[in-house]
């Protein structure tokens, strides 16, 4: 989620992240820093994606975090298995037979 | 996913080493999520003074924020520890007194035991240069009635035993030899062996270089040889060519066919240059009294040694039933045993004894630990009170333990590097040079110690000092109120180290004892300013020839000034295992007394005797009228004398030796000599007999052994010797020369160091000892000061309170001493091939030790007992 939202809208910083997370699910995902945080940087621990200190738009110093290589392949991993079980789950649920 | 995740650890492991980003920089962003949230909230409406608030309860607070990310930035298990060694490092800095002894004490205990397992290991664990090592075996001759467990076997034997034997893959003899190179550059003179050819097969080893000889080549005498390493490489320039060059060893041409590895080794010694063909002759092949081989063997797979013994033993029964002399059994040893000789005994004494000590050390250092987990109630009881649980105080005075440990380790192996150059002189001359290092097998044995250490000494004061309620520390302020159960620990502390310290200081005593009695063993000759050498005589095969060219040698080597005097004889003093003995028949005795009677047989000249000093129980030296004749002059021993002459005087008895038959001569007894130190030092002397090399030709005995009286340092003229003797003969090898004093000094190498080591951590053990039972008094005197000060108050004398700490301390040492004499006994009897079978008194020793422990105590009690007299009664009690 964290992942896509990165991919989806390259380099972004922590609070932009969350503020689009809250947009996109329109209100239904609110995440607090201490949630979002120790995510990015366990995302960055495994080399899915990689930050750095760069000025905002509004000239203000954030930390931007941005996909790697590996974080992309990771991501189509993830979606692969993601899009596989909501078609179980969707025949499942829906599937008369 | 997997290895994502691996990447994830390593960096958090990474993160609690050295944190990259660090709280600064985490904080700042959260700030920043903040700030923009709080605009937006404007942005959405919100009233500017509740932006802020609003933008916090929204995103959470920064502190719980900042604590998810530092869990997540390193390890937080990582993390208290890294911070516990933080804060042992600053206990460390902040107490240099406690510390520097803690870290000095643990050193001498880790780098002792770390030294002692470098050479433990080396000497006794590594594999030998041989292929499954541990199945090679030596087989002995069991002669028992000439009180000698293990003799030289005979080649007629090994034959018989390896055509026979069931038990071995196969059996290997070797026999001595001489070598002189000559020919290619200047004579030199090299140790050399003779092997039958399946010694490579049974050893498992193969050349470096070309090949080894064949049974053929063997069997059908073919000059052949191998060479070592260190002879390639020092003769030969370790030139790959050398194989198949011919080379001149002994006047004779052989050609060189193959070069050892350089590790390789084989006994009796690790500096054999020359291997050549056994190729015993006939008689050799036959006759089963000519015992002078070492035979090896292979045990089959699945065989033990105990089943090897029994059968090797009924086997030399039946193979020897028809010798003359009776049959006699056999000894089967581990290979391994016979390469670390008498050094096995000392390493495991020494090693128990760096044991002792490093225990000595930590309960030392849990006394230490302990007086001071009182004096840290008030630390620990504010820390449990601010809510640190007791596994988390019980981990950091663990920590603390272990960071002394680690600092007294890292000293320790400071220490152990020139320990172990000590040590490597010990390394027996039967293996082959070793260089002692701490490799990772030391490092990881030391850190295992350094462990063990901090568990035994930190363990009880770690859960001592967090067990109990957080209020009373608070309350009682660190005053001593010290239950009687915690003296009681301290106290069998103290007695366990005692007795430790007596059972090294009686073991030391004893060896002591044991070396002082080697040291002056009557040698039967005057042993000072005695120089000895060897210069072969081989190429002297004519009588007449021999004895004029050894009068001329003696001759010239008398005329150099600061020489005395000069003799000759077939073999020089203290030989070790010298087993290589004769059989002699007395007159008048039937020939059923031969297999019991043998005796050393020394040929020398004229000069000999009076030369090392030799001293006559009765009759006189040989003379210069002892003129060749066919009934010459003999010289007995006073072994040989007693044994058959008790109590009456053995001069012109007579007897015959080496040819039993009517052609063998008769010798006249003429002299009895007091003992001469032919064997090693520590051996049983045994009988020997001397005659005259210039009287008759008979046993092929050569005196190629010389001995240089001197008034001057014998090394001084050595290179004068050696241009006398090249003035009678250009071509004569000289060599192995060093004085009676240098081989009674290599002789008790072994003693000399294992009576030093031991005497060391002995005087260490005692230091420590005394110094933890200072500590301890010293503390209670501290802890106590309020209750001294009220006795004094109450009409106690400043001598009761000097009496009552004196005899708790004295009490102690006493229980001490009492248990460590016990387990002394115990240790001796396990010592006794280090004693060499010398029987040196427990009393005595036991009565110094204890007079020596009681005196040490006594002002270690003294010391502080007597600070607690002079405590000021209004003092001490306006402090309490």
């Amino acid at each position: 989620m964290l992942l896509q939202t990165v991919a989806a809208l390259g380099p972004l910083h922590g609070y932009s992240i969350a503020a689009r997370l809250e947009q996109v699910s329109a209100g239904a995902l609110q995440i607090n820093m201490g949630t979002l945080y120790p995510g990015l940087m366990r995302l960055e621990q495994r080399g899915l994606i990689r930050s750095e200190w760069n000025v905002t738009d509004t000239n203000r110093k954030a930390r931007f975090y941005n996909i790697t290589a590996a974080g992309r392949r990771q991501l189509a991993a993830e979606r692969a298995e993601w899009d596989r079980m909501t078609t179980i789950m969707h025949t499942l649920l829906h599937d008369p037979g | 996913m997997r290895m994502a995740s691996l990447r994830e650890w390593i960096s958090r492991l990474w993160g609690t080493l050295r944190p990259g980003r660090d709280d600064r920089d985490l904080e700042q962003e959260l700030r920043l999520h903040l700030e923009l949230a709080a605009e937006d909230a404007v942005r959405a409406g919100c009233a500017p003074g509740q932006a802020r608030p609003a933008a916090r309860t929204h995103a959470g607070g920064v502190a719980q924020a900042m604590e998810a990310l530092r869990d997540q930035r390193g390890l937080p298990w990582l993390n208290d520890r890294a911070r516990d060694i933080r804060y042992a490092l600053r206990q460390v800095r902040r107490n240099p007194a406690f510390s520097a002894i803690a870290i000095a004490t643990l050193a001498l205990g880790i780098g002792g035991i770390t030294a002692m397992f470098s050479a433990f290991d080396t000497i006794l664990i590594r594999p030998l240069p041989y292929p499954n090592a541990d199945r090679l075996v030596m087989i002995w001759d069991e002669l028992n009635r000439e009180r000698l467990s293990k003799s030289f076997p005979a080649p007629a034997e090994w034959l018989e035993w390896r055509r026979q034997n069931t038990v071995f893959t196969d059996i290997a003899a070797t026999q001595p030899a001489d070598a002189t190179l000559s020919g290619d550059s200047e004579p030199e003179q090299v140790p050399a062996r003779k092997a039958t050819a399946n010694l490579w097969g049974v050893l498992g080893v193969t050349p470096l270089v070309g090949r080894v000889f064949t049974e053929e080549e063997d069997v059908n005498g073919v000059r052949v040889l191998l060479i070592s390493h260190g002879l390639w490489q020092r003769r030969y320039g370790g030139s790959p060519d050398v194989v198949g060059r011919k080379i001149t060893v002994n006047d004779n041409v052989y050609e060189v066919i193959g070069v050892m590895p350089r590790d390789f080794y084989f006994l009796p010694a690790r500096d054999i240059d020359i291997w050549m063909p056994a190729s015993f002759s006939a008689s050799m092949r036959r006759n089963f009294s000519w015992h002078d081989s070492q035979v090896v063997a292979r045990l089959k797979p699945g065989m033990t040694l105990k089943r090897a013994q029994e059968s090797m033993a009924a086997l030399s029964l039946q193979v020897t039933a028809k010798d003359f002399r009776g049959p006699h059994p056999v000894v089967v040893t581990p290979l391994r045993e016979e390469i670390a000789g008498k050094t096995h005994t000392a390493l495991v004494v020494l090693l128990c004894a760096s044991a002792a000590l490093l225990l000595i050390a930590c309960v030392n250092l849990a006394n230490l630990l302990l007086s001071r987990g009182e004096v840290r109630r008030r630390e620990v009881a504010v820390r449990a009170a601010l809510g640190a649980g007791r596994q988390r105080l019980i981990a950091q005075f663990l920590t603390e333990s272990l960071v002394l440990a680690g600092l007294g380790s890292a000293t320790g192996l400071a220490f152990a590097v020139p320990a172990l150059r000590f040590l490597e002189t010990i390394v027996p001359e039967t293996m082959g040079t070793v260089r002692l290092s701490l490799d990772w097998r030391v490092l990881a044995f030391s850190a295992g110690a350094a462990i063990a250490a901090t568990l035994i000494f930190g363990l009880v004061p770690a859960l001592r000092g967090t067990r109990f309620a957080p209020q009373d520390g608070l309350r009682d302020g660190g005053r001593g109120a010290t239950g009687a159960r915690s003296h009681w620990f301290q106290h069998s502390l103290i007695v366990i180290e005692t007795a430790l310290a007596v059972v090294l200081l009686t073991s030391g005593g004893l060896l002591l004892g044991t070396f002082q009695h080697l040291r002056h063993t009557d040698l039967g000759m005057r042993s000072e300013q005695l120089l000895t050498f060897e210069a072969p005589l081989f190429r002297y095969p004519d009588f007449d020839k021999r004895v004029a060219f050894v009068n001329a040698e003696l001759e010239k080597i008398r005329a150099i000034p600061g020489v005395v005097n000069a003799g000759a004889s077939s073999q020089l003093p203290l030989r070790p295992n010298n087993t290589h003995a004769t059989f002699y028949l007395l007159a008048g005795q039937s020939r059923n007394s031969i297999p019991g009677q043998v005796a050393l047989m020394r040929v020398v000249t004229l000069d000999y005797l009076p030369t090392i000093g030799a001293r006559l129980r009765e009759g006189r030296f040989f003379e210069i009228s002892d003129r060749p004749s066919t009934s010459p002059a003999a010289i007995v021993n006073e072994t040989f004398a007693d044994r058959h002459f008790p109590g009456r005087s053995a001069l012109g008895e007579r007897f015959q030796y080496g040819q039993l038959n009517e052609k063998g001569h008769w010798y006249t007894i003429v002299g009895v000599v007091k003992e001469i130190r032919e064997v090693a030092m520590g051996e049983a002397p045994r009988s020997a007999v001397y005659r005259l090399h210039d009287q008759t030709d008979q046993v092929g005995s050569l005196p190629s052994g010389v001995v240089v009286r001197t008034t001057v340092e014998p090394v001084s003229i050595v290179s004068a010797i050696r241009q006398a003797i090249w003035s009678v003969d250009k071509d004569q090898p000289v060599w192995h020369v060093q004085t009676i004093d240098d081989i009674v000094d290599r002789q008790l190498s072994t003693a000399t160091q294992s009576t030093t080591l031991l005497g060391a951590f002995a005087l260490l053990a005692l230091l420590l000892a005394s110094l933890g039972l200072y500590g301890v008094l010293s503390y209670a005197v501290t802890q106590r000061t309020n209750e001294i000060g009220l006795r004094l108050a109450l009409g106690a004398t400043s001598g009761d309170i000097l009496r009552s700490f004196g005899k708790r301390g004295m009490a102690l040492t006493l229980a001490g001493l009492v248990i460590g004499l016990v387990l002394a006994a115990i240790a001796a009897r396990s010592m006794t091939a280090l004693l060499y079978g010398y029987r040196p008194d427990y009393f005595p020793t036991a009565a110094a030790v204890a007079v020596i422990l009681m005196a040490v105590a006594a002002l270690a009690c003294f010391v502080p007992a007597r600070r607690a007299s002079r405590i000021d009664p209004m003092t001490a009690l306006q402090r309490g």
